[in-house]
């Protein structure tokens, strides 16, 4: 498995690049967007892309879109909480997770794994089925259960719900859901989804108030848990 | 017959007489004249008195210089202007329309703080003539009366002119005392706000800084010696400290960022039930976490606000009720609606808070006073104080309640706003 850590900040840089090598990683390292997008046509294959905003020289948009453009290597943003808006601008423009400064390495890898396992799916997803919590969601069937018993969706909720599967483990940001949901005009309609949202946590949760399933990404959007 | 001596003295008696009248007409008018003097005077002083009163009730003399104008070119029947320095350091204000040579007659007028044109010492060949607006050791401005010529005005109205000017100067120069006297405490206020607040966040940083510098530093020293528990142990000191030093930066610079003229929200619709369901994953993972329970009235509007705000503020609140309440006792976190507004209310079965404390427990920066206290006052530092700034940033307000049995209530208000409509078509 071959990463790329793009990172300005030498001690935090050598500390990651430590412990994702001993987890057995192949990590190279980049200080700036320059020196990334260099290493990005040079390097061949990568696995995945772990990319820090705040860079010396640009908000690592560019090298999103030159990820995308050939192949679809997963790419995690690493934010600080000033650039709020620019995590949110690089998960609606297709980042696939994030990740708040300061992290622990746990919350790192596993990030890693989830984004891991959707590599290369967005035309075909690799995960089409859902497990965790009495819940199960099986997207070619078009079946959800819960502890066993069918569950009924309207069309909506299904596909709000399908949505959040494809991606499972990973946050889905607010416009994006809008415009794969309800399409591209949508995309300022949040309580759309307040709604929503909340109707499936009725109907899917336990404890609908305090959901361990559909999870909330306050001011970013809705990550259903990793399945497990 | 007419005896002769009579005729003989008639042209006398007539004279007599002539002269008679017309003492008793020049005494007649000078009474009459000294009336009109006396009334023209009195006069004079009660405009004097008039104007004097409102000044000194003026918040801004400066906005009633076109009545001074009025006064000026009453008295000579010319058109008047003027040129005003309330501030210091701050640009002239120009009134009226002099022209480029009565504008600089009215800045040397000013500059020299003395009367200048016709009927004065200086500069009496002037066409216009230039008063100035005398305060105590300066003039705050000048007037100018145009196209006075070579005539002259009466004296009296002269001191009557220069006596309005002076109570417009005085006036201004109150205001420009007032003015720096309030900057200069100001500044003060800020510089020791400031002070208080580094001394403050230096003091919170110090206490997890030190654990972690101790852990840190066992497990490298005496890393080999120590069993694999005890190194689990340190490590996980360092974490939780670098969590509370996360928790103190996150709040301190939002603290900076509210304080900070113009801030602009990132508002939303957002569903109580969600922030809290979020809210209480966070807490969970405290060990003392499972404490808190939640309550939310059903069928809540939704709520237009800064989600991310709205989660700092509600982590903090459960974060203290956690903190100063005994570690058995539940912490309560319940929404509900009343009214027009939307309470966010958690409530603690603690000490609760001395009533002198009340208040101040929302000022940040106040530790440097709590030395009189016996019982160390819950909000170290900034905590409440970034609450209650998200709150007012939502035009909300944050209050704290004394509980019936003992604890505290911090209930934070958020109007509501009329919801947005929901899709018709879509089920």
């Amino acid at each position: 498995m071959k990463l790329l850590l793009v990172e300005d900040d030498r001690e935090l840089r050598v500390t990651l690049r430590e412990a994702l090598t001993v987890e057995g990683y192949e990590v190279l390292a980049a200080a700036s967007l320059a020196d990334a997008m260099a290493q990005l046509t040079h390097a061949g294959h990568l696995d995945a892309v772990l990319l820090d905003l705040g860079l010396p020289d640009g908000d690592g948009e560019e090298l999103l879109q030159a990820l995308r453009r050939e192949r679809s290597t997963p790419l995690i943003v690493i934010s600080a909480r000033q650039v709020e808006g620019q995590k949110i601008r690089l998960l609606d423009a297709g980042a696939d997770d994030y990740l708040v400064k300061p992290f622990g390495i746990g919350e790192l890898l596993a990030r890693l794994r989830v984004a891991l396992r959707h590599r290369g799916t967005v035309a075909q997803p690799a995960v089409t089925q859902y497990r965790r919590a009495g819940l199960e969601v099986d997207l070619q069937a078009h079946r959800v259960r819960r502890d066993g018993a069918d569950v009924r969706l309207t069309p909506t909720e299904f596909k709000l719900l399908a949505r959040l599967v494809r991606q499972a483990g990973q946050v889905v940001t607010h416009r994006r859901l809008l415009a794969d949901v309800w399409g591209a005009d949508a995309t300022e309609q949040t309580h759309y989804l307040r709604l929503y949202m909340g109707q499936l946590r009725a109907k899917l949760e336990a404890d609908p108030g305090e959901p361990c399933v559909l999870l909330t990404e306050p001011g970013v959007g809705y990550r259903i848990a990793e399945p497990g | 017959m007419v005896p002769r001596p009579l005729v003989q003295f008639l042209p006398w008696i007539a004279t007599g007489a002539l002269m008679a009248l017309a003492w008793a007409g020049w005494k007649l008018r000078l009474a009459w004249e000294g009336l009109r003097a006396a009334q023209r005077a009195a006069r004079l002083e009660r405009a004097l008195r008039e104007f004097g009163d409102q000044m000194r009730d003026a918040d801004r003399p400066e906005a009633h210089a076109h009545e001074l104008l009025q006064a000026l070119s009453g008295l000579a029947g010319l058109p008047a202007a003027a040129l005003l320095r309330p501030a210091c350091g701050e640009p002239d204000i120009v009134l009226g329309e002099p022209d480029a040579n009565a504008l600089a007659g009215l800045q040397l007028c000013a500059d020299k703080c003395r009367a200048l044109g016709p009927g004065t010492d200086y500069h009496a060949g002037e066409p216009d003539l230039y008063l100035p607006l005398r305060g105590r050791d300066t003039a705050l401005g000048a007037v100018t009366l145009l196209g006075l010529g070579t005539a002259t005005l009466a004296p009296d109205f002269l001191a009557h002119a220069q006596a309005l000017c002076d109570q417009m100067g005085l006036a201004l120069q109150h205001r420009r005392v007032q003015e720096e006297a309030r900057r200069a405490g100001e500044l003060a206020e800020t510089q020791s706000t400031r002070n208080a607040m580094l001394a403050s966040i230096a003091h919170d940083y110090r206490t997890p800084l030190a654990t972690i510098m101790g852990s840190a530093s066992a497990l490298q020293t005496q890393g080999e010696r120590l069993t694999h528990a005890q190194r689990q142990e340190l490590a996980g000191r360092i974490l939780d400290e670098t969590a509370r030093l996360v928790r103190l930066t996150d709040n301190t610079l939002q603290l900076a960022r509210l304080g900070a003229p113009g801030v602009a929200l990132s508002s939303d619709w957002e569903s109580a039930e969600e922030i809290v369901g979020a809210a209480l994953r966070r807490v969970r993972r405290r060990p003392d976490g499972q404490r808190v329970k939640a309550r939310i009235e059903p069928q809540l509007p939704l709520l237009w606000c800064d989600a991310a705000l709205m989660s700092q503020l509600l982590d903090n609140l459960v974060d203290n009720a956690l903190k100063y309440s005994p570690a058995e006792a539940p912490v309560e976190l319940v929404v509900r609606r009343v009214g027009g507004q939307a309470l966010f209310a958690v409530r603690d079965r603690g000490a609760g808070i001395a009533p002198a404390w009340r208040r101040r427990v929302f000022d940040a920066f106040q530790r440097g006073d709590l030395a009189a206290f016996s019982q160390r006052p819950v909000g170290s530092g900034v905590g409440l104080a970034v609450c209650r700034a998200i709150a007012q940033a939502h035009s909300g307000s944050l209050s704290l309640r004394p509980r019936g049995h003992g604890g505290c209530s911090f209930e934070f208000r958020l109007p509501l706003r009329a919801a947005p409509e929901l899709p018709v078509a879509a089920p």
